[in-house]
């Protein structure tokens, strides 16, 4: 049950990022934001690593997690403590990595993306979602 | 598990909906946001044929003040906000002057100012030119740092009642860009460098201001109304 919640979180989680990354990439003109400062975030330097957009990021995660998820829940895999030690670490590692980008937005650069935050919520989810997992780890 | 199959079925629908709405609705109108090449502008003519200002006041005031002038530039910003209505007051509401408005947007350091140019002449469309210029050097603070102020200019439209289907097809389109762009090599012709550059004429009489507050353009004025007059400083 758990691995099904992650695989609906991760697709909505998908799709947000994937929005983020069509106007990373100057897809989908203004960045439509009812709520905080999403142009003020797009535009800072915290926007990208290098020359990666973070949403690219929060692309590959989200297909990863929802990927794996849905493995998860196939016939023959539900026990697989493998999935499920990829699931508990991906998703620690999306928490934390969203928990720092939420920190950039509330210290550094001082505006709010409501995708982001949708985002990071979305993550911190899935994270929870993700802890029965170490009940199947120490029974394997 | 259907149920499950269901909710995933759901949100693909819904998510690639959402993500392509976007992206479709700007690759259908990809607004033109940089000066573009035009052909045939080398004879003075056909530059002045092409270049169009917008001008306020009586057509037959003695005096044209021309001001080549950026809407993302923080000059133009504070002229346009603090001079502009005093000399709207004092010249041109008496018919003492007409003024005139010619795009420079200096494109190399301010990413919005062609778009908002443009934008502005959208808005002429409708009549509301000088409203929407107002609005655009008032909000200069909030727009200038957009990525994309596409979204940001159309909601300065509708703020000001223009009809919105008509004003966001030209704005989202190449309208206008022909015309900003000869505005700018214009504005290269007489050698503007820097905005505001405002330029008094009077007949054959032409001052170039450097100084933008209301007591330089008065004098200016006066100097070329004044048959034999002097540049002050000269």
């Amino acid at each position: 049950m758990n691995r099904m919640i992650v695989a609906v979180l991760s697709l909505v989680g998908l799709f947000v990022a994937l929005y983020l990354f069509a106007h990373n990439l100057g897809l989908t003109g203004p960045i439509t934001c009812g709520v905080g400062d999403c142009a003020t975030v797009q535009a800072s330097q915290w926007a990208k690593i290098g020359p990666i957009p973070v949403s690219s990021i929060g692309v590959l995660g989200y297909i990863a997690l929802f990927v794996l998820s849905f493995m998860g829940i196939q016939p023959g895999r539900r026990d697989s403590a493998m999935i499920g030690g990829l699931l508990l670490a991906g998703s620690a590692g999306g928490a934390a990595f969203s928990g720092w980008l939420t920190y950039l937005e509330a210290f550094v650069i001082n505006a709010w993306c409501q995708y982001c935050v949708i985002s990071a919520i979305l993550i911190t989810l899935i994270f929870l979602a993700s802890l029965p997992e170490i009940g199947r780890l120490r029974a394997s | 598990m259907k149920k499950f199959y269901y909710v995933l079925a759901g949100v693909a629908v819904v998510g690639i909906g959402a993500v392509g709405y976007n992206v479709g609705s700007n690759a259908l109108g990809p607004a033109v946001s940089a000066p573009i090449e035009l052909e045939g502008l080398d004879s003075p003519e056909a530059l002045a044929e092409m270049a169009q200002g917008i001008t306020r006041g009586d057509e037959d005031a003695p005096v044209t003040i021309v001001e080549f002038g950026d809407f993302q530039c923080p000059g133009c910003g504070a002229f346009a906000l603090s001079v502009k209505p005093q000399i709207d007051l004092m010249l041109v509401q008496t018919g003492k002057v007409k003024f005139i408005f010619y795009d420079f947007p200096l494109t190399t350091i301010h990413p919005n100012a062609f778009l908002a140019a443009r934008a502005s002449r959208c808005a002429q469309d409708q009549d509301k030119y000088w409203e929407y210029h107002d609005v655009l050097f008032r909000n200069q603070a909030n727009w200038s740092t957009e990525s994309n102020a596409t979204g940001t200019f159309l909601g300065y439209g509708e703020d000001l009642g223009v009809n919105e289907k008509d004003f966001e097809a030209c704005v989202r389109s190449d309208k206008y860009a022909d015309v900003v762009t000869a505005n700018m090599e214009l504005g290269m012709a007489l050698g503007v460098g820097s905005t505001p550059t405002l330029l008094v004429q009077a007949g054959d009489e032409v001052r170039q201001l450097n100084g933008f507050d209301y007591r330089s353009v008065q004098e200016a004025v006066e100097l070329v109304s004044t048959p034999g007059g002097t540049s002050p400083g000269n």
